[in-house]
């Protein structure tokens, strides 16, 4: 029983994981508010991810207490109200390489089960 | 940001979401959508918001304190609702901490806390033994001759040695300050590895005899006698009338235990921290004297990596080549005997504190048992309430959570009562600090008691929090929630483990009874032993004759002829005598009676205990006369004797001994003594063993600068303290007389320290049979509500009351009784421990084991009477018709 519960556990390290590279990168566009940031990678993937609020406001807070972003409450250019802005910090960008690069590693070794190189020929 | 501010940063978050969500519901009504189907939407669309926020705090990481707070927080409210159960419990495992957090705190300052120098593992006492003295002192001090022979080829010791501690005047004559010297060799601060903060110290030229009127003062003498004068060095103070040049000043941080050499042994217990130190020098012939006087105490630094046992081992080679070049008349089989520092000083009290602290141990056993009672049938109450929670997905670990946040908030509320009683308690108990060790200033807790008290709150909680927990584990909501009747008994498990509880409440508690017994029957024993002497209407005087003008024994000789002339004229006065050592404050010294005739080496000679009285000593505390006549003032002069009839049965077996000659030391120097007398055998050594062979001699004979006088009075002596002190002051008003007082006062106060065990213990047996009280009435009343209906069958069927009368107190008292046997089983099998402290009683005796068992028997009846009574007087009718 144990053992399913640490593959769960695994699974979730991989999402969450996935999660934190990609609001590190769309910080990269610039500063956003957590629904920009969710809105912003659902229509990126046409839909594909739906943005859960519930890992996504977690995540950010996560993100912040690590020193990746910085939040602070601005007024948005298009609105006459304060929104809570996110804005990638110097350690996020290089967190955001180290995730990029852990991230392709695992995408090639998946692809090159799906894939094998024999195609070519 | 820190957890404490989770509350603005939660409000934060709250913020950041609802302008979120505010957002949401724009983008919704841009869509087209009704205002209600917008907020429905919008809220579809962000989900639950409090989940939200609650994976965000543990994204924060403050969950884990969040839910200790709201633990504690419900825990709180829950013990506030049954306010009855709370104080109980609270208080109960107050007590219990308390007294063992001050308990142990006297014995971690006594027996564990590092002396205060470098490495005090290291410093070792050195004593002599030798064998053929064995009986009456098993070790001895340390003779100067073989300390110097020790010094010179030993190989265990960084360094070595010799003191001795003595009162003396400092300052002008006629208001001189009474203060502590420790006269030792220059070895001393290699010893203890202390230098002094001002000066220096000894040189080895100081030590030599005519050189030595140097002194080096302690940090408090300096400040308060001198006001911290900085130019105190090379400034002359006047130390028992002689001119000392001071040379130093020790740091604050030296404080050196009294140390007892054959002088003192057991005669005084130093009040006075030690004062000054002035180098301990040897006359030549002294040094030269073989066996010399064994009157030094040794201390010495261990090399590293030399243990006790190595040390000894070649200290006792090097003893027996001493043996083999003594004199022919001097024979002696010597070794010696290696103890560390902290050993020695502790003693014989280390017995005693140890079966304090295992006795409030217990106590605090049986009130965590009761707590765990208590706290088991809550669990029973709250079992549905359990079963809900598990039912709605509540983990097992969440359960044993909430099944021991109580007993959390519960220890930990006792625990801070009980560091609180602690401290109140702990100043308290600094007179039961062996004379030898209060030398470090105030007692009070500490981080060690502190330390401790938490300790055993934590353990506390675990103890009596595990049985239940684990019960609520076990839970299995499906049977609980089924089962809805009050038909549901408790679970036969549970009902064992109460009942164990119950049975080790009552075994503690019956050791703490028949320990607490044993030690006041024998403490009513010693008191009344026959002492051979009486106490009435008398009074014992200290005094400290100063060396100047009294600097030899026809002097000092001179002085109490005329103060106890002056205070046998007072009308109130019976007798007024004099005694080197006043009665239960020490045996005297100890010398060998060579019987005219006997030629034997000196070792080989019995050693006797002498003191010096003045005529009337004998009737001032009714010390009868068996045979001959007590010596008279006329005899002035005289070496005369009387022998108590010990010595008389032993010297002089199956002889008259009035008349008989013998000496102190060489017969061909000094004048024997001739028997007057014989006085009967008495108690005034120690009131737990008959004395040992005594030799009284006159005080024209001998008079130390410290003495006693015994006064008996016609009237109340409370009275007279003043009168004797003047009438001492009428001869000499430079003499302190540091104490007056009744000597009855002064028996009551050398079982000072039993007397302390034993209320100490009746305390902690008193409570232990309460709390056992308290835990059988509680299981017998959580039961008979349990059995209601079925005790209301029994009788619908015909029981009689009183056989319901009898199966509750059955059931209450059979745990009893089996945990009454394992406690005598307890106390009888640390025997040996309890019966070293005993006097003239076995541990095993049956009168005070079956008392023990009878008064526990008696308690838990009582505790059994009203449940049982409830029982009896259930209406069948009513008791049935709850289903």
């Amino acid at each position: 029983m144990s053992s399913t519960k640490e593959k769960a556990q695994q699974r979730a390290n991989l999402l969450q994981g996935t999660l934190d590279m990609l609001i590190l990168r769309t910080l990269l566009y610039g500063p956003a508010h957590g629904h920009q940031i969710g809105k912003h990678i659902q229509r990126t993937t046409n839909d594909f991810l739906q943005m859960q609020h519930g890992s996504l406001y977690p995540a950010l807070h996560r993100l912040e207490q690590r020193g990746w972003v910085t939040s602070k409450w601005e007024t948005a250019p298009d609105k006459n109200r304060e929104f809570k802005y996110y804005r990638l910090t110097e350690k996020g960008k290089k967190q955001l390489v180290v995730e990029e690069s852990k991230w392709k590693q695992m995408a090639e070794a998946v692809s090159s089960v799906m894939w094998p190189v024999t195609e070519e020929n | 940001m820190r957890w404490w501010q989770t509350r603005k940063r939660d409000a934060d978050l709250e913020r950041e979401l609802r302008s979120d969500l505010e957002l949401e519901e724009e983008e919704q009504r841009d869509n087209g959508l009704s205002p209600d189907e917008v907020r429905r939407a919008a809220y579809r669309a962000f989900g639950n918001t409090t989940l939200i926020r609650e994976h965000v705090h543990e994204a924060w990481g403050w969950a884990p304190i969040e839910r200790l707070l709201q633990d504690a927080r419900y825990a709180l409210r829950q013990l506030w609702r049954s306010p009855g159960f709370s104080i109980v419990a609270m208080m109960t495992l107050a007590v219990g901490i308390g007294a063992t957090t001050a308990i142990f705190t006297l014995v971690y300052d006594v027996m564990l806390r590092p002396l205060p120098f470098a490495q005090p593992d290291r410093i070792v006492t050195i004593e002599e033994k030798v064998a053929e003295w064995s009986n009456l002192y098993p070790t001895l001090p340390v003779s100067a001759n073989h300390f110097t022979f020790w010094q010179q080829h030993n190989k265990s010791f960084d360094s070595m040695a010799l003191m001795q501690q003595f009162s003396v005047p400092l300052g002008a004559p006629g208001h001189p300050l009474q203060v502590e010297a420790l006269s030792a060799t220059p070895g001393i601060f290699s010893v203890l590895q202390v230098q002094p903060a001002l000066g220096r110290t000894f040189t080895v030229d100081e030590a030599q005899r005519g050189h030595e009127h140097v002194a080096i003062l302690t940090y408090d003498l300096w400040r308060e006698q001198f006001g911290g004068d900085p130019g105190i060095l090379g400034k002359t103070i006047s130390l028992d009338g002689f001119p000392y040049s001071v040379i130093g000043v020790m740091p604050q941080s030296f404080h050196m235990p009294s140390i007892q050499t054959m002088d003192t042994l057991g005669t005084t217990n130093h009040p006075l921290p030690i004062g000054v130190l002035v180098p301990l020098t040897f006359s030549k012939e002294r040094l030269a004297e073989e066996m010399g006087d064994l009157n030094y105490f040794g201390l010495a630094r261990l090399k590293t990596g030399i243990s006790v046992a190595v040390a000894n081992e070649e200290l006792n080679a090097l003893q027996h080549t001493i043996s083999a070049n003594l004199p022919a008349d001097e024979k002696a089989t010597l070794s010696a005997a290696i103890t560390p520092f902290q050993e020695k000083l502790v003693g014989s009290n280390r017995k005693p504190l140890m079966v304090l602290l295992a006795a409030v141990m217990g106590l605090l056993l049986v009130g965590c048992v009761n707590v765990t009672n208590l706290l088991l049938s809550r669990a029973v109450s709250q079992k549905r309430q359990m079963a809900v929670a598990a039912a709605l997905g509540a983990s097992r670990a969440e359960l044993v959570r909430m099944a021991i946040r109580e007993t959390a908030v519960l220890a930990v509320l006792g625990g801070g009562l009980g560091v609180l009683l602690a401290a109140c308690i702990v100043p308290s108990m600094q007179r039961y600090l062996p004379p030898a060790l209060d030398f470090r200033g105030a007692l009070h807790l500490d981080w060690a008691g502190v330390g401790c008290a938490f300790l055993l709150a934590t353990l506390a909680t675990l103890a009596a929090g595990a049985a239940p927990a684990s019960m609520v584990s076990r839970t299995a909501p499906q049977e609980v929630l089924h089962n809805d009747s009050r038909l549901a008994s408790e679970s036969p498990r549970s009902r064992r483990a109460r009942r164990a509880l119950v049975a080790i409440e009552a075994a503690v508690s019956v050791a703490l009874v028949l320990m607490t017994g044993l030690l006041t029957a024998s403490l009513v024993k010693l008191m009344a032993v026959d002492r051979g002497f009486t106490t009435e209407r008398t009074i014992a005087a200290t005094v400290e004759l100063p060396s100047e003008g009294y600097h030899d024994r026809q002097h000092r000789a001179e002085f109490y002829r005329d103060v106890l002339q002056r205070l046998n004229r007072l009308p109130g006065v019976e007798h007024a005598a004099f005694t080197s050592v006043l009665p239960l404050t020490g045996g005297g010294w100890g010398d060998m009676a060579r019987i005219s005739g006997d030629s034997r080496p000196v070792t080989q000679l019995p050693l006797e205990n002498f003191r010096s009285v003045s005529p009337q000593y004998f009737s001032a505390i009714n010390l009868p006369l068996i045979a001959g006549r007590f010596f008279s003032e006329s005899d002035w002069g005289k070496n005369l004797a009387l022998v108590s009839q010990k010595t008389a049965s032993s010297l002089w077996p199956g002889k008259d001994p009035i008349g008989q000659q013998f000496s102190r030391g060489d017969p061909a120097t000094e004048k024997p003594f001739t028997v007057v007398g014989v006085v009967s055998d008495a108690r005034t050594v120690s009131l737990a063993k008959p004395d040992p062979m005594l030799i009284y001699v006159p005080y024209w004979y001998r008079v130390e600068p410290m003495a006693g006088l015994v006064i008996r009075t016609r009237q109340d002596p409370s009275e007279m303290a003043d009168m004797v002190r003047q009438t001492i002051w009428s001869v000499d008003r430079g003499v302190p007389v540091p104490t007056v007082r009744t000597l009855s006062g002064m028996v009551a106060d050398s079982v000072a320290n039993q007397r302390f065990e034993k209320d100490l213990l009746l305390f902690f047996a008193v409570s232990a049979l309460l709390l056992a009280g308290l835990g059988v009435y509680g299981v017998l009343t959580y039961s008979v509500a349990q059995r209601y209906r079925e005790i209301g069958l029994r009788l619908a069927l015909g029981a009689q009351r009183p056989s319901v009368y009898w199966l509750v107190l059955r059931d209450g008292l059979l745990p009893v009784a089996i945990g009454a046997v394992a406690g005598v089983a307890l106390a009888f099998g640390s025997a040996r421990v309890v019966g070293s402290l005993l006097f003239q009683i076995s541990p095993y005796d049956p009168v005070l084991s079956i008392g023990a068992v009878g008064v526990l028997l008696a308690v838990c009846i009582s505790a059994c009477l009203l449940p049982a009574w409830r029982a009896a007087a259930v209406d069948p009718m009513r008791a049935l018709r709850t289903e």
